[in-house]
């Protein structure tokens, strides 16, 4: 399978390495990318929905089939709702990624947490056949969402620094102008084709602030969808149902907190 | 689809303006920018609005909501141009005005296009949550960064202004303070924009003359002598 092929290039750092950015950006082959991630977080949200089936009576098998639909809409409604305006603030502070190459780094970004998602799926199977215990199985998913996520953090920032270097500006320049403010971008254009010529480089640290931020609200986001979207697993005494009633939420939680801290109310 | 490429083109030049070291004053059109403001406040206000559901009569008010966040952008700026207009000529810049207004203008669109990026973010808050204070508070808070995001682009066209004339840095501090003065007032007279879920949908409240900031000072008050 080609997409699986692409995912392999990506884990071994193939995709992201320095020289190959420079040369040809992020040269992925995009629809096969997609198509296996999909496919990988399917198989990652069955695995998650062995629980349903292990741990009732009657065996529930829709728990597979809504968790293998329900995994790969989080992550892509989570990604649709965040890709926007990550766009529009790199475009801002002069990110070299256009908004197809941000696509791509997304789609590689995704590969890296869905695939250590799905290489984990046997062992949450496993736990969820062999063991009752609900909370236990509730803590391994988090468990393993945060292992995948951690990995998928570290290749995205690795990346995105990669990319964002640039060439020092030119030695003329007095040293007070080499910091990161708009005025230098403005008074010293500093155009690509120097690259080689000089060597020391700077990273454009802007743009890498703006994907911290992202990162930050990605977190937030795919929290509180994995929250609209549940049950994943299914507590053993409720019932199966595809999606539960809307009502509370990790945000108001926080904002009941906070009204509660301030106003007391 | 030549169309979304078109804005998507556009778009990605004006973002990308604010750190370019040639601005390309030719290519960036300020009909355009105007444009996109009624489309991306439209788009901005139409989610804004659907805070009370779906149901009944209530998609209306996406649709007046979706309406009323451009008229709200433009009026705003309309108002406190002529004021502008003279404070540029006494302080001797009436020469520079054509590109003091084409910064303007260009800012304005920036801050739409940044609203409407956000625009999921606003539609997550309101699926997760049933507090109409809470989403008042969400949506002030989307303004807020839409408005400091676009600075980027208004400083960077007004560094050449300002380069030229100093006198510059003085109005364009003027203008935000006029600008945030009138547009807090012109948000209120123009509101319901999010829809309290409890109240009739309409285009304009019938109580809508009054003035925000005495409002603002009501409330205030309430919370500081309750306590």
């Amino acid at each position: 399978m080609r997409g699986l092929r692409e995912i392999d290039r990506i884990l071994r750092g193939d995709v992201n390495s320095s020289s190959n950015l420079r040369e040809r950006g992020i040269a992925l082959q995009f629809g096969h990318v997609i198509f296996a991630n999909i496919l990988l977080a399917a198989f990652a949200g069955a695995c998650l929905g062995v629980f349903g089936v292990a741990n009732r009576e009657e065996p529930e098998f829709r728990f597979m089939l809504a968790d293998a639909i329900k995994v790969p809409l989080l992550l892509g409604l989570t990604l649709a709702i965040t890709f926007p305006s990550l766009y529009v603030f790199n475009a801002l502070v002069g990110s070299p990624l256009s908004v197809a190459q941000l696509g791509h780094l997304m789609a590689a970004t995704l590969s890296v947490l869905v695939v250590v998602l799905a290489s984990f799926g046997p062992i949450v199977a496993f736990f969820s056949i062999t063991s009752t215990s609900y909370p236990f199985i509730l803590l391994l998913t988090v468990a393993v969402f945060i292992v995948a996520s951690g990995f998928a953090m570290n290749i995205l920032w690795r990346t995105i620094v990669n990319l964002t270097i640039r060439p020092a500006p030119p030695p003329t320049i007095p040293p007070s102008d080499t910091d990161h403010s708009e005025s230098v971008h403005a008074l010293n254009p500093v155009g690509s084709e120097q690259v080689g010529s000089i060597s020391p480089v700077v990273t454009n640290w802007a743009v890498v602030k703006v994907f911290a931020i992202w990162i930050v609200a990605f977190a937030l986001v795919g929290t509180q969808m994995s929250w609209v979207l549940r049950p994943f697993i299914g507590a053993p005494q409720m019932d199966f149902t595809w999606l539960r009633p809307r009502h509370d939420s990790f945000f108001e939680a926080v904002a009941k907190a906070i009204r509660l801290l301030l106003f007391g109310a | 689809m030549i169309l979304m490429n078109f804005v998507t083109n556009y778009i990605d030049a004006l973002l990308r303006g604010a750190t370019s070291p040639h601005l390309g004053n030719g290519s960036i059109s300020v009909a355009r920018g105007m444009a996109i403001v009624l489309l991306g406040g439209a788009f901005y206000g139409s989610v804004m609005g659907t805070f009370g559901g779906f149901t009944g009569d209530r998609p209306l008010q996406a649709i007046y909501s979706g309406t009323k966040v451009p008229i709200l952008i433009m009026l705003t700026g309309a108002l406190a141009m002529p004021s502008f207009f003279v404070l540029n000529t006494l302080l001797g810049l009436r020469s520079d005005f054509g590109e003091v207004i084409r910064a303007l203008a260009l800012s304005q669109t920036a801050v739409t296009v940044v609203l409407a990026s956000l625009a999921p973010y606003t539609a997550l808050w309101y699926a997760s949550t049933m507090d109409y204070h809470a989403a008042t508070l969400f949506n002030a808070m989307m303004f807020t960064v839409a408005a400091l995001a676009a600075q980027w682009v208004l400083r960077r066209r007004y560094a050449s202004l300002i380069a030229r004339n100093p006198r510059h840095r003085i109005t364009l501090r003027v203008w935000l303070v006029m600008y945030t003065f009138v547009g807090i007032q012109m948000g209120w007279v123009l509101r319901p924009f999010i829809g309290q879920p409890d109240r009739p949908v309409t285009f304009f409240r019938e109580d809508a003359w009054g003035n925000a900031y005495v409002v603002i000072l009501e409330t205030v008050w309430i919370v500081i002598s309750r306590r």
